[in-house]
């Protein structure tokens, strides 16, 4: 639903990515993993339009990204910035609301049925008992959950997300990968997740796409992508990879030279 | 409901007693309705700049836009033009250009940080406030009816003007309420906006234009006073809360009563002179503006 062709962006003058070419089929669960300055947030940014590729297009339901309003897009997808401010005191439920706003025309206020998209977000993530509680004074697990719901009640058919664990405690981690994984397979939404952490790429991914100094070099199941040799090679770190006694996929496991 | 009940007291408290019908029908009365307007301009100006620049200490008085929109009237007045909407536009026009202007120097990485934005605002209030006074030394240097309008003040409005910026204001308001969900929006974030449906530009354009219309129509009417777009939309916030459907027209009363009650204590507490109104919003507000940046600091936002 979303294709890539021989895409690049440079910032200026200085290239960032360079003949991107990748086909995410309908309800994938994708992690774009690289080590930091690969790229992969600028990828991300480039296939949610806010910056557009200096070469090659983009294609969303065969149709050139560039041709979608700001409205149209966001009916199809949701995107979850990684760094988020709440300077004014918006509650949970109000911020959820939010997500209704690609469906509604100016002056048009939410219809009861709107309100049920809501609620349904809200139980979903778990942040029903929030409601009312202003975002900003949430704990990052809280926010990154609300934040979900928001782009639930967009009810996208894509869902990208810029490192949704970053400052998450692991049992946080945990609860929001398993949430998305059920957005993929319940609700057959599109995941497409920038992911700093290869354990949790390996352990919830469906697809793995690597970059490595503005390009893409290899795509692949967790198993393909995340080898020894392709993780020494792009990241330049001594590790080991070995099937998790969790189930089949990879884990990376490092520790003191020599 | 309070707006009325203060409009009614800036009506009849006065100095000496009960005014009579003339004063109360020719002096009070449009010293009143210009509280109101201009009031209304102020904090509807504040809140909508504040919202856009997801900040609750801008205000058209801190970002320079205030300042000029007064050599704009003054350009306009020293060129001997004497059509309202000339000068109205002439104010409007240097609001404009001194917004982009530092939000362009704000700007990194398609950002505005706040500081930058205040510190850009207090290096062009300084260019202004210099360029007034210059103006003021050469052309006006005898005219205490200038020097009160520098200071901001209710008396001797002009009527058309009076009608013409009111309309302004109103219009501009309307267009911001309209927006509401689109600053609601903003406040999240540019990007997350734009991921919300919002077509961040347009919007952006529509609602500095409509902001700073509210301010250059404010200033025409009764030059710099500063500080009710910071603390009304701030006060207010903690009473409506942050949506701006909710926010604008509340702010928009709110900043009305402020003006008309703060308007009423400027010529009333040392009779049978009176203070610039604008000296007093000042002498009320910087300390409110050092509150909300010391909390700020205390809560780790700087």
């Amino acid at each position: 639903m979303l294709r890539l062709e021989q895409l690049s962006f440079s910032y200026r003058t200085r290239p960032v990515l360079q003949d991107i070419t990748l086909e995410i089929p309908r309800q994938s669960f994708l992690a774009l993993i690289g080590p930091n300055g690969s790229g992969k947030t600028t990828l991300l940014r480039l296939m949610s339009k806010v910056l557009q590729p200096s070469a090659g297009k983009i294609l969303l339901e065969d149709k050139p990204l560039s041709r979608f309003s700001a409205r149209e897009l966001a009916r199809r997808m949701a995107v979850i910035a990684s760094d988020q401010h709440f300077e004014f005191p918006f509650s949970v439920v109000d911020v959820v609301a939010m997500g209704r706003f690609p469906h509604l025309n100016r002056l048009q206020r939410l219809s009861s049925q709107d309100w049920e998209i809501v609620d349904q977000a809200l139980r979903l993530t778990c942040v029903d008992h929030l409601r009312l509680r202003p975002i900003s004074q949430l704990s990052s697990g809280e926010k990154q959950r609300v934040l979900i719901a928001r782009a639930i009640a967009q009810q996208p058919s894509i869902l990208m997300l810029d490192e949704p664990n970053s400052h998450l405690d692991i049992n946080h981690q945990i609860a929001v990968f398993n949430l998305l994984r059920s957005l993929n397979r319940q609700h057959r939404m599109t995941l497409i997740i920038v992911l700093h952490d290869l354990t949790s790429a390996a352990a919830f991914s469906q697809t793995i796409a690597l970059l490595h100094e503005r390009r893409l070099i290899k795509t692949g199941s967790p198993r393909e992508v995340i080898t020894s040799e392709l993780i020494r090679q792009t990241y330049g770190a001594e590790v080991e990879v070995f099937p998790s006694p969790l189930g089949g996929f990879p884990q990376v496991a490092y520790g003191p030279d020599g | 409901m309070t707006t009325v009940i203060v409009a009614g007291l800036g009506l009849f408290l006065g100095p000496i007693g009960l005014p009579d019908r003339y004063i109360l029908l020719n002096v009070r009365l449009p010293r009143v309705l210009l509280g109101l307007l201009v009031g209304c301009g102020l904090a509807g100006s504040g809140t909508v700049f504040q919202g856009i620049l997801r900040n609750p200490l801008a205000d058209p008085f801190i970002l320079g836009t205030s300042s000029a929109a007064t050599v704009g009237v003054l350009v306009a007045n020293l060129l001997g033009w004497h059509n309202y909407y000339a000068l109205y536009f002439m104010a409007l026009g240097f609001a404009l250009s001194s917004i982009a202007f530092v939000y362009r120097i704000a700007q990194t990485h398609g950002k505005a940080p706040i500081q930058t934005m205040v510190l850009g605002g207090v290096i062009v209030s300084l260019f202004f406030n210099a360029v007034v006074f210059v103006f003021f030394s050469i052309f006006y240097r005898d005219s205490f009816t200038i020097l009160f309008y520098l200071l901001g003040t209710l008396t001797g409005g002009d009527p058309k003007l009076m009608v013409i910026s009111g309309a302004f204001i109103l219009l501009s308001l309307a267009v911001c309420w309209a927006m509401s969900r689109e600053l609601n929006g903003l406040t999240q974030g540019e990007e997350t906006a734009f991921h919300l449906g919002i077509e961040v530009e347009t919007a952006k354009k529509i609602l500095f234009v409509a902001a700073s219309a509210m301010a250059a129509a404010s200033v025409a009417v009764a030059g710099m006073i500063g500080f009710v777009g910071l603390v009304v939309p701030h006060m207010m916030r903690l009473i409506v809360g942050p949506d701006h459907r909710w926010l604008i027209p509340a702010s928009a009363l709110g900043g009305a009563s402020v003006l008309v009650l703060t308007d009423s204590a400027a010529r009333t507490v040392v009779p049978p002179l009176e203070i610039p109104v604008g000296a007093l919003t000042a002498l009320l507000g910087v300390p409110y503006f050092l509150y909300l940046l010391k909390q700020r600091q205390d809560a780790g936002e700087f």
